[in-house]
């Protein structure tokens, strides 16, 4: 039973780390909370699903549809919504009042055209059990730990060694001098938000074939974001571990406490966590020298 | 190499430079010296692209500078910004890898690495360290480096010996003189006027964003006002 628990609970951990990354990698370069980014999931989740079911194709390749339609649909959504704000210099305010729009938008149109409908991905791909150690352990369970992480790692390594990497961080440090340095904002900016989509679509297919695929079903980025504080916004390692400790604490709750007070504790674990520790985990003061 | 003239620029209703001209010659340093809010800064960030000039004409080689900060800087004009402004959450070498941002000549880039070890001997033995944990002297050495790494052939400079101890001043300046002698030109926006005069092959002294007096280094050095206002000599 623990292990049964440990492993769903990493497994939703480690998407709630996926979509806490994303989240905090557009927060540590435009410093503001991307509320459109659970419709991007959503939509994410939707592409997957169609990919799969309705044009028939193979798992592995609406996987990669669904998170290259997500990265494109992140692109697009900064071009269309917060471009013009940043080329004018607003006030995050306005950035976060424009990502709120676009995510009710979004969610919307999904009604007005797809419907409201819940869409369940094949018991062949969700229900999958094996056994180990006497555990049943679930095979999704299983991918979306491994797969999580692998997407994590890669975006790691992508930050630490190349070139448009060092180019985001240094950004989220001082976007003035960044462009000193011959880096063009809004080219940099359309990566991040590449990235960030690319989690978003690996995330929503993993939230849709764990859960289902329906119109409201990117609020669940309130965890994301819950994980995001927890380890200190703007935070890459504290997004990961952020996630990891709600997943499993959640997971924990759910099982052993009752499952009604799962999302009670979430936020009050927010509540506690803002009173005690306002900068999270991992999130760090850097002061410069003058 | 690099002439502006009746430059303009405003933060709103404000003037922050009125009708500045200057002539950058290749291979020389030019000073330009001032107050606090004289308008050193404005004119530094205008030229390197991040501020929009209200009025005027900045020529490089002839053409028209272009308006963004990433296309001043291919065409080989790199600022060195105020209180230097390194990246704290990188390293001394990522730090210096973005200098470098828009070159992708790798073996150009390390052997301009090395170079910099030997003009920086202290960096070397920092490289892995965070650049927030540098001391100020160290931070401006880094600095300058971060903007050598993109070979200009203009380099800004503003006010690089600001908050130095005495003698990392002088080395900076030391530093100033060899980056000139390798072939860069070198604009330098200084409060420490005499330092900067006395090196200077052209200079001006900005006061509330106007230029009031413009010559050669010496000459201001020897200019009755400047010595009263600027160097603190009384007659």
């Amino acid at each position: 039973m623990l292990i049964q628990t440990l492993v769903t609970g990493l497994a939703i951990g480690g998407i709630y780390a996926l979509m806490a990354v994303g989240y905090s990698l557009v927060f540590s370069i435009l410093n503001f909370s991307n509320f459109a980014y659970g419709s991007i999931i959503m939509l994410g989740a939707y592409v997957g699903y169609y990919l799969l079911m309705k044009a028939g194709l193979p798992l592995a390749v609406s996987v990669a549809g669904s998170v290259m339609g997500a990265a494109f649909l992140c692109y697009l959504n900064e071009r269309m919504a917060y471009s013009t704000l940043r080329k004018r210099n607003a006030a995050s305010l306005y950035f976060m009042i424009s990502a709120m729009g676009t995510a009710i938008f979004l969610e919307n149109l999904v009604y007005a055209t797809i419907g409201s409908r819940f869409y369940a991905f094949p018991e062949i791909i969700t229900q999958q059990n094996i056994t180990f150690w006497g555990a049943s352990i679930g095979v999704l369970d299983v991918f979306a730990i491994v797969f999580s992480f692998t997407a994590i790692y890669m975006l790691h390594y992508f930050l630490q060694h190349s070139r448009v990497g060092i180019a985001i961080r240094a950004a989220s440090y001082d976007m003035q001098v960044c462009q000193l340095n011959g880096v063009n904002i809004t080219r940099l900016v359309g990566w991040v938000f590449l990235l960030a989509g690319a989690l978003a679509g690996l995330s929503g297919m993993f939230l849709g074939m764990k859960y289902m695929v329906y119109p409201t079903m990117g609020w669940i980025t309130n965890k994301a974001y819950i994980a995001a504080v927890i380890g200190g916004l703007g935070s890459l390692p504290g997004a990961v571990v952020g996630g990891l400790i709600l997943g499993v604490l959640e997971t924990l709750v759910s099982t052993y406490v009752s499952s009604v007070i799962r999302d009670v504790f979430s936020f009050s674990l927010l509540v506690v966590l803002l009173l005690v520790l306002p900068t999270g985990l991992f999130g760090k003061y850097l002061e410069e020298k003058v | 190499m690099l002439e502006i003239s009746g430059l303009q620029v405003k933060y709103g209703e404000i003037h922050a430079l009125r009708d500045v001209s200057l002539k950058v010659r290749a291979g020389s340093i030019v000073a330009v010296v001032g107050a606090n809010g004289a308008g050193k800064s404005t004119l530094m960030l205008t030229i390197a692209g991040l501020l929009p000039p209200a009025a005027g004409q900045i020529l490089y080689e002839a053409k028209p500078l272009p308006r963004q900060a990433y296309e001043v800087l291919a065409r080989g004009i790199c600022l060195v910004p105020e209180r230097r402004r390194l990246y704290a959450n990188l390293t001394v070498r990522e730090n210096l890898l973005m200098g470098a941002f828009l070159r992708r000549d790798q073996k150009g880039i390390r052997a301009d690495l090395e170079r910099m070890y030997k003009l920086f001997p202290i960096l070397h033995e920092r490289l892995k360290q965070y650049a927030g944990t540098l001391s100020g002297g160290e931070q401006q050495m880094a600095a300058i480096a971060r903007g050598l790494m993109s070979r200009p052939r203009l380099l800004l400079l503003d006010e690089p010996s600001l908050g130095l101890a005495p003698l990392m001043v002088q080395n900076v300046f030391k530093t100033v003189r060899e980056i000139r002698d390798q072939g860069t030109t070198i604009v330098l926006a200084e409060q420490n006027a005499f330092e900067a005069l006395a090196m200077a092959d052209d200079a001006l002294v900005l006061e509330t964003g106007r230029v009031i007096v413009a010559g050669s280094g010496r000459d201001l050095l020897n200019d009755p006002l400047v010595r009263k206002a600027y160097l603190g000599i009384k007659h």
